[in-house]
This record gives structure tokens, sequence and C-alpha cells, in this order.
């Protein structure tokens, strides 16, 4: 774990007609290998963060470097090396599994060979293979999130952004992920996690940034944040010392 | 290969949408076969209908027998013969008939006698030795002819021009007679000279064409088919806009704007598709034109120059899609793409000509009308169809359709372009 992979430099984004920012002078780095677990309640600004990193959104103000470039002016670059699964399903409903990803590995470019290859690899890995034809409307949840990870992967991504993968899946798919992104560690890919489940995060990641109200709280390794709060034994503990109890919208 | 890609991937998503498969082929083909018989019979109207006309006769001469055995030969008048004109006046203004005839009683003893002395009068005049004119100034002969005041003002032009051309004739002919009898008169053998108008004049009607002198009349099925066949391509607007937001709100659009790289690959996809579409869209229509409309009482189409007809429907396929893409990139709910789009369409097809002929319209709106897609392909059809003119003649709008359809096509990349990153 050594060079810095993400480097956000005091970025404000603030959208328009609304009335506070949604991130506020963020400074934060990540590590090439590392996990990070993006935390925070609703309206913490980690889609914001997320969109940005991906160079859908502009910061107002500040720089955000990816693979020792500025995003700005190298989204297309940047964007060959990073792998995202968005909130959303984002698959076509009406297709198949198999057509869904060899669609999108051919607008990633991949050729029509490797896509035979990986494809059936990867719907194997999750359990999917055998519904390769069947369309992803008729997916259960859990498939469709499964799906929406593999679709992130095809072009074997060095930075893999996940918001909220595990939402609203049972509890053996969201297994299978968090195992799938155990593996991946070991392959030196730099993972960006963002979830509601603490203990997920927990078991994860090697690095967590706390957000609340588009400002950074805290971050750092797990075992640091711990260590600079005693009375806190896990980091769900951590997490509501840092934002509070309150209810958020 | 990303092109292809998104070629392959918008065909899948097509087939396996019975609905939208309906929109664009079924919906388009009823609609032009609904239209073609809905307009056939005011097309008709101008050209096949008879009208039947009531005929009192009160004169009960000449002029009354002219009448009758001229328009015993017309193929757009069929006289009714009545004696009541007051029950005439009555069918006519309830709508049984659309006009009525009337000849008065001694109709052609008067005007035979107003020509006996304008013939007198201009012996006189010349000198030569005939006898002088009456001094009575007889009044015109009246014809009435009454007219249902909902008939067309070209029923009543057409119907009141060939009752003047009749009596004009018949009059003609008295001149004639008149002439020889009073240059002649005294001498016991003279012989009518014969007048037939039709030995003096001509008026041939033809249709004008560039390259045969067939033409085809203008029906119903020669105008709705392509008419309606453009406002069908031109709807295309639905289900491209409503695929597009659909993939916009459901995320897979947010992943293709993930992937790094152009997006010209995804939007050249879908048009090239859609214009596929289109495309066939205009086969079906004309196939049905041609096999399915005599199968209903209606004339088949008739086309014209091959090469300019596939010209034309490329060029409005891509008129049509590259409107569809802008309306589909610029706006962001399906409620308002497809709203503007349907309701932008039909105001474009009813300045284009597509529900009334433009040169019916106020001059305002035939100007408008020059900047309509829709006027530009339907004209080229008019002129393919109707004209028989080559693919030379209808260049120019060809040009402004591709012009229309490739600077939409770049407008929709830069619209969808400013909207990946914000």
């Amino acid at each position: 774990m050594s060079d810095v992979i993400v480097s956000v430099d005091q970025i404000t984004k603030q959208y328009r007609g609304s009335q506070s920012p949604a991130i506020s002078n963020l400074t934060l780095s990540i590590p090439s290998g590392s996990v990070l677990g993006l935390l925070g309640p609703n309206g913490a600004g980690k889609s914001t963060l997320i969109m940005m990193l991906c160079g859908l959104l502009r910061p107002d103000a500040g720089t955000i470097s990816v693979f020792n470039l500025p995003i700005a002016g190298n989204e297309t670059q940047a964007r060959k090396k990073i792998g995202v699964a968005p909130q959303e399903i984002a698959l076509f409903p009406t297709l198949t599994a198999s057509e869904n990803l060899f669609y999108f590995g051919r607008m990633y470019g991949l050729s029509s060979l490797f896509l035979k290859k990986v494809v059936p690899d990867y719907l194997d890995k999750f359990g999917l293979l055998p519904k390769s034809g069947k369309r992803v409307e008729t997916f259960s949840g859990g498939m469709k999130r499964r799906l929406n990870l593999i679709a992130a992967l095809l072009h074997q991504p060095q930075l893999l952004i996940l918001d909220e993968p595990t939402t609203g899946v049972d509890v053996q798919s969201r297994n299978m992920i968090v195992d799938f992104l155990q593996t991946l560690k070991t392959k030196n890919t730099t993972i960006i996690y963002s979830s509601h489940f603490l203990e997920e995060a927990e078991k994860i990641c090697s690095h967590v940034a706390i957000l609340d109200e588009g400002n950074l709280l805290s971050s750092g390794t797990i075992e640091s944040l711990k260590a600079n709060h005693p009375e806190c034994s896990t980091l769900e503990e951590l997490f509501l010392k840092l934002t509070g109890k309150n209810i958020r919208d | 290969m990303k092109i292809l890609a998104t070629y392959y991937k918008e065909f899948l998503l097509l087939i396996r949408d019975v609905g939208g498969m309906a929109v664009i082929f079924l919906m388009p083909l009823a609609l032009v076969i609904v239209m073609a018989l809905v307009q056939d019979a005011p097309f008709r109207d101008y050209q096949e209908l008879k009208l039947d006309v009531i005929f009192v006769d009160q004169d009960q001469a000449e002029l009354g027998r002219k009448l009758s055995q001229s328009f015993a030969q017309s193929t757009h008048v069929r006289l009714i013969s009545k004696n009541d004109s007051s029950e005439s006046d009555r069918l006519v203004r309830n709508g049984t008939y659309k006009a009525a005839i009337i000849l008065p009683t001694h109709a052609s003893a008067a005007l035979q006698e107003k020509t006996r002395q304008l013939i007198a009068r201009v012996l006189h005049q010349a000198g030569l030795p005939t006898a002088l004119p009456d001094s009575v100034n007889r009044p015109a002969v009246g014809v009435t002819i009454l007219f249902d005041p909902a008939i067309k003002s070209n029923y009543k032009q057409a119907l009141t021009g060939a009752v003047s051309k009749i009596f004009a004739d018949v009059q003609t002919q008295w001149v004639i007679d008149e002439l020889q009898s009073q240059l002649t008169e005294g001498e016991s053998t003279h012989s009518t000279l014969p007048f037939d108008p039709s030995q003096m004049i001509q008026v041939v009607q033809k249709d004008a064409g560039e390259n045969r002198n067939k033409g085809i009349m203008m029906n119903s099925v020669q105008h709705n088919v392509p008419a309606w066949t453009m406002f069908a391509m031109f709807f295309i607007v639905f289900p491209l806009a409503g695929n597009f937001i659909k993939e916009r709100e459901e995320g897979s659009m947010l992943r293709l704007r993930l992937i790094g790289g152009s997006q010209l690959p995804v939007m050249v996809g879908k048009f090239l598709f859609y214009i596929t579409i289109c495309l066939a869209q205009f086969v079906l229509m004309i196939l049905v034109g041609i096999f399915v409309m005599p199968l209903l009482g209606l004339s088949s189409l008739e086309l014209g120059d091959g090469l300019g007809m596939v010209v034309t429907a490329c060029a409005v396929a891509i008129a049509a899609t590259g409107y569809g893409l802008v309306i589909a990139v610029f706006f962001k709910t399906p409620q308002q793409a497809l709203s503007f789009g349907s309701v932008s369409v039909v105001i474009l097809s009813a300045l284009g000509g597509v529900w009334v002929p433009v040169y019916v319209m106020p001059e305002f709106l035939q100007m408008v009308s020059r900047f309509s897609p829709l006027q530009w392909g339907l004209e080229s059809f008019n002129d393919l169809f109707l004209r028989h003119v080559s693919v030379i003649h209808i260049l120019p709008n060809i040009a402004k359709l591709l012009f229309f359809g490739l600077a939409a096509l770049i407008l929709s990349v830069l619209i969808h372009r400013s909207r990946t990153i914000s």
C-alpha cells in the first residue's frame, strides 16, 4: 500500500437552488490497493463525491486527481480504468444477462473473443450462469445487483467504485458480493465502497472516510480511527459518535 | 464496432417490445388506410362525383333542349327534371339537391328576338339594306341557378360556367342563323350553316409531366400514402424518445456515460437503427398503397422515379430520426418529450401540407410551410409520383432534408455531451 491512486483536494460542490453545499472543502487521499469505505448518513454527499470521482460532476472549487491525472479534461482516459456499479440497476431490463454484458463490454471496446471468455466466467462466479439467457426484468433484486457489479468489472478496472452495492439484496447475495470483493482486495484493485452497512464495511474495508452534510468528519484506517476513539468498540459506535443520532431526511 | 453493438442492442430492445412494434408499424398502417378511405370521398368530390341538379324547364323550347342534351353527355352533372320552381327552391334549400337551374317561360323566344335585334342593328349600321331594329330594348333573358348554401364555391363556378357556355354556344348558332337569314332575305333557297364550336377552338386538359404524358390524377391514395407515411416516419419520435428517456431513467444510460470515450457511437447507432425503422415503415406503407388499397376499393398507388423515391425516403428518414433524437436528448421526462414531440409533428405536418394542400393556406402560412421538413418531403413525393420528375428536380428538397437531419444529429450529440458532465 503506497501510491495514492485518488487525490481529492479541497473540493466544494453546491447544486443549483440548494441552500448548502453537497460537498464542502473536502480533502481525501486513497492509497492504491486499499478498500475505502465511504460512510455517511443520507445526504452526507457520498453519491456526489462518487459522481465527481467518475468525472460526471465537476466540483465548483478544488481538484480531483485519479491515477495522477486531474479528472477534469481527462475523463475518458480515467473512466477506462474505473469500474462503477451505481446505486441504481444500470442494465437493460429486456435484454438477457449475457446480452447486457456483451453490449457493455463492446462499449468498453472489448473484443468479442475476450467477452466470450470472461462473460461466462463472471456469470459463473456470481451464480448467474444458468440464468444467462434470461431477461434481466425477470431477475430478483439480488441477481440484478450481482449482474450490475459484473458489468462494472468486465474491463478489469484498477479502481472499482461501488455505490451501495448490497442494498436490497438477500443475505446470500450479499455474502457472495462481499466474498468476491475480498478476493479483489488480494488482486491490488482499489475499491471505493459506499454503504450504510457498517458491519459489512468493517469486514471489507481497510480505510474509511466518514462524511456528514458534505463535510469529511474523519478518515484513515479503521484501526487508527478506533485508536483515536477508544470508547468505541465497533465502527457503528464510532459512526454514531461522529454523525450523531438525529434522523436524516 | 460500438455503433454496430448499439444498433444490435436497439434491435433486440425493439423486437422484445410488442407494444412498441405495434406503435411503429401497425398504427401508421391503420392511419394511412383510414385516412385514404376517409379522404377518398372529398377527392372524388372534385374528380369523380356526379352532381344531381334540378332542371325546371318552363321554356319548353330550344334552350331547354340544348341544356338537357349537353348535360346528358356530362360526367359531372345529371339533370333531374321538375316542373315546380317553388318545390325546387325547397329541395335545394333543405339540401336534398345541391342546385337547380330555372329556365323561365319564353326564354328561347326572348333570346332569339334579342339576337335578331342585334343582327339587324349591326347590319343597319353597316349600311346594308335591312329592316330597322325595334326601338324596344328588351331586358336580358334571366336564367336562375339556385344553390344550396352549403355547396362549395368551386361547384358554383363550374355549374354557372357550364350553363353560360351552353347558352353562349346556342346564341352563337342563332347569330349565324340570323345573319344568314337577314343577308339572304327574299331568296327562296338558302341552307342553314351548321355551327360546331369544337371546330373553332379546342381546350384540352392534360396533366403536365416531365418524363411522361401519362399524368397520374391526384387521388386519395396518391396524396395520403406518401403524406401519412411521412407523418408516421416523423412519429418515430415516440419510440425513440420514449426508449432514450427510459434508458436514462432506468440507469443504463448512466452506465454508458460512465464508460470512457465519446458518446457519438451510442447516438449514431441509435440514429442508424431508427433510420432503418423509418425505411421499413416506408416500404410497408408503399406496399399497402400498391397492394392493399385496391382491395379496399381505392386506386393503387402509382410510383414515379425509383431512384428518386429511394433517395427521398432516405432523406425523410434521416430528417425524422434526427428530429426524434433532438427531442429525446433535450427533454428530461417522457411526458415532456412525447407531448412536445407528438404535437410538434402534428403542427409540422399541418404546415407541410399533409392535412390540406399548402396552396389553400393563407399566404403567411404558405411562407411558414417552406420551413417544414414534411413539406420538403411531401413536395418531393408529389413531384415524383404525380409530376414524374427525375431525381435532379427534387435535389434541393433532398438537400434541405439531409441538412436538417444531420444538423439535428450533431445538435443532439452536443446536448447529450453537455449533460454527461455537469
